[in-house]
């Protein structure tokens, strides 16, 4: 392992900013190649498993600004980025998905992208999927997830184990596969250096090429490094606030695309809440529009959940044993902007949903309720101020009059396209290996190429992309000698 | 060359501000919502929020600061406490999203740190 601590004065042949799903599968495929590669990560390098999933010591250490992060709008949404070495990949439910050949086929035709070959974006996935260990949960499903499976058999409703990178223990418990314990330490054995608690605050352009970046350190020092090319591999908040602090124009930040979710509480007779793990089951019966699935459900989230509508929905929470979180969510029509604006620290970030987007919320968070009651749910709290509590499908009807999402704690976590892939200058920030679009040396490799959330678990996507550009680039690299 | 300036002192806007505006309307409402939680613990999830909303993005610290100065005027006023009790139950855009945002912090604080915790905040 090569953690090396952040200095001044550093050198690579190539920088790569961030260490999630874009930047750690980029670091191990060019140190691979036989790069000099150095990574650089805001936050701290934390052993996969020292911590308590989805608990506000999580949040405190592993996610930015404590978890705190959100789209201004009508209604505001909430997200959440990982900042840590790994990022998202460290937090996140770990639910993987293959890239959708229909999405794929969407995106080359719509954003022109080039030399897209699904088949090598097969098999890139699974190479992937054999890294992390994908698979299913050995033995019975666990009780949330078995309220889904529940729910959409009682109702005819599509519905599935989702496999995730987990390695299992004969025990049943499961270490998550996450980059810190995959592609970091690949890259790191290949020769990568990573430097943490390190931020990026600017690229240094000289023309189309971008030189040095401007640091800052751990201690508050300022410091530079220098490079050959750099890889911006932040997400797709902080990789076009970078841009956009380096002066590099173009469309970017101007594309943001989600899954916009809203979600209720379910209470059942017999105790239902693990509280350090989420359900794997998604019902698909209405995608790629619609999607339910089973959210982290620490008694603390559980409180949140309930918090809309506090005065009628209290008591439960002394039973949060028997209850236990999920969302619908849905693909947006909608788009957000990332902007930032000189001398300000972080970016400002924008979304609007569309009146189909509403639409779609509500009779989303109706089906999710009805799901939940033929799933034997005794009582159902959707997370709305002035939500009634639902015990029987008359109920929804009246949840259903009293829902607009302005009411509405409407969350996300799949944030991506603020810089589109392909040819189409009009609308891509990138061309289609990742180059930003009017630079020598600057390559983005992370969800904010993906020209449009892709309606299942990004992450998958994110990484076969990834990987697909590293290889090029390096063998671009190789034929350059 | 495009030399870039790394960004300012903006960073640091209103934070120990902040402290001083966000934690007692924290307690005020935390006060109101949980009549049974001990002073010691309240005392506890406010510092928590304090901290918390120390650390938001910059815009979000700027909102936070300047709705929250509004709040804090407020309850400078006779009754001033009921007031703002009442002001944050009322769904209003933006202006709303402060107290939803304290309010958010400090629920999910007590469940996690106390997850058997009543309704009212008491001990089981």
């Amino acid at each position: 392992m090569t953690i090396v601590s952040a200095a001044p004065r550093m050198e690579a042949e190539v920088l790569v900013i961030g260490s999630g799903a874009g930047g750690a599968t980029t670091a191990a495929v060019l140190a691979e190649a036989g790069l000099d590669v150095l990574v650089v990560e805001e936050g701290e390098w934390i052993a996969q498993g020292s911590i308590v999933p989805f608990s506000l010591e999580q949040m405190d250490r592993q996610y930015r600004a404590g978890g705190v992060t959100v789209a201004l709008g009508l209604p505001s949404i909430a997200y959440t980025e990982g900042r840590c070495a790994g990022g998202g990949t460290e937090i996140n439910s770990g639910l993987y998905r293959r890239p959708p050949a229909d999405v794929i086929d969407r995106w080359t035709r719509d954003f022109q992208i080039a030399d897209l070959d699904y088949d090598e974006v097969l098999t890139i996935a699974g190479e992937v999927e054999e890294a992390l260990d994908v698979g299913t949960v050995p033995g019975p499903p666990t009780a949330p997830s078995d309220v889904l499976r529940r729910g959409a058999e009682r109702l005819g409703w599509q519905h599935g184990e989702i496999p995730r990178w987990m390695k299992y223990t004969n025990g049943g418990s499961g270490v998550r596969q996450s980059m810190t314990r995959t592609y970091l330490p690949r890259a790191m054995t290949a020769g990568a250096r990573i430097a943490t608690g390190c931020r990026i605050d600017s690229l240094d352009m000289a023309g189309g090429s971008a030189r040095s970046a401007a640091t800052t350190l751990p201690d508050g020092r300022r410091g530079t490094i220098r490079f050959r090319d750099v890889f911006v591999c932040g997400g797709a908040i902080q990789s076009p606030a970078l841009l956009q602090r380096s002066r590099i124009d173009g469309p970017i930040g101007r594309s943001l695309a989600v899954h916009p979710t809203v979600k209720l509480a379910a209470r059942f007779a017999d105790e239902v809440n693990v509280p350090d793990d989420v359900a794997v089951h998604q019902v698909k019966e209405f995608a790629p529009e619609l999607s339910f699935g089973g959210s982290a459900s620490q008694p603390g989230l559980v409180a949140l959940a309930l918090s809309d509508q506090w005065a009628t929905f209290s008591k439960a929470i002394t039973d949060w044993r028997r209850i236990s979180l999920y969302y619908a969510a849905i693909t947006s029509e909608g788009r957000g902007r990332v902007r930032t604006i000189r001398g300000v620290r972080d970016p400002i970030v924008t979304y609007g949903l569309t009146r189909r987007d509403r639409a779609l919320l509500g009779s989303g968070l109706a089906r999710l309720g009805l799901l939940m009651l033929e799933a034997g749910a005794d009582e159902v709290y959707p997370s709305f101020r002035g939500a009634p509590i639902v015990r029987t499908p008359a109920d929804l009807a009246t949840m259903n009059r009293s829902f607009s999402a302005g009411k509405a704690s409407v969350m996300t976590v799949h944030l991506c396209s603020t810089i589109p892939m392909g040819q189409d200058m009009t609308r891509c920030g990138a061309d289609s290996f990742g180059r930003v679009h009017g630079t020598d040396n600057v390559w983005v490799n992370d969800a904010s190429l993906l020209p449009t959330a892709p309606g299942v678990n990004p992450q998958g996507t994110v990484m076969a992309f990834a990987i697909r550009n590293a290889r090029r680039f390096a063998a671009k690299e190789h034929r350059r000698g | 060359m495009v030399s870039v300036p790394p960004p300012s002192s903006f960073a640091g806007f209103g934070c120990r501000q902040l402290g001083r505006i966000v934690a007692p309307f924290a307690d005020v409402l935390l006060s109101a919502d949980f009549p049974d939680l001990p002073s010691d613990r309240r005392a506890e999830v406010v510092r928590f929020i304090e901290r918390r909303a120390a650390t938001v993005p910059s815009f979000t610290r700027f909102g936070v600061t300047v709705i929250g100065a509004l709040y804090r005027m407020l309850m400078a006023a006779p009754g001033g406490d009921r007031i703002v009790c009442a002001l944050a139950a009322m769904p209003i855009p933006v202006v709303g999203d402060y107290p939803r945002l304290v309010r958010s912090l400090g629920y999910a604080y007590i469940w996690d740190r106390w997850p058997d915790t009543t309704s009212t905040g008491g001990r089981p």
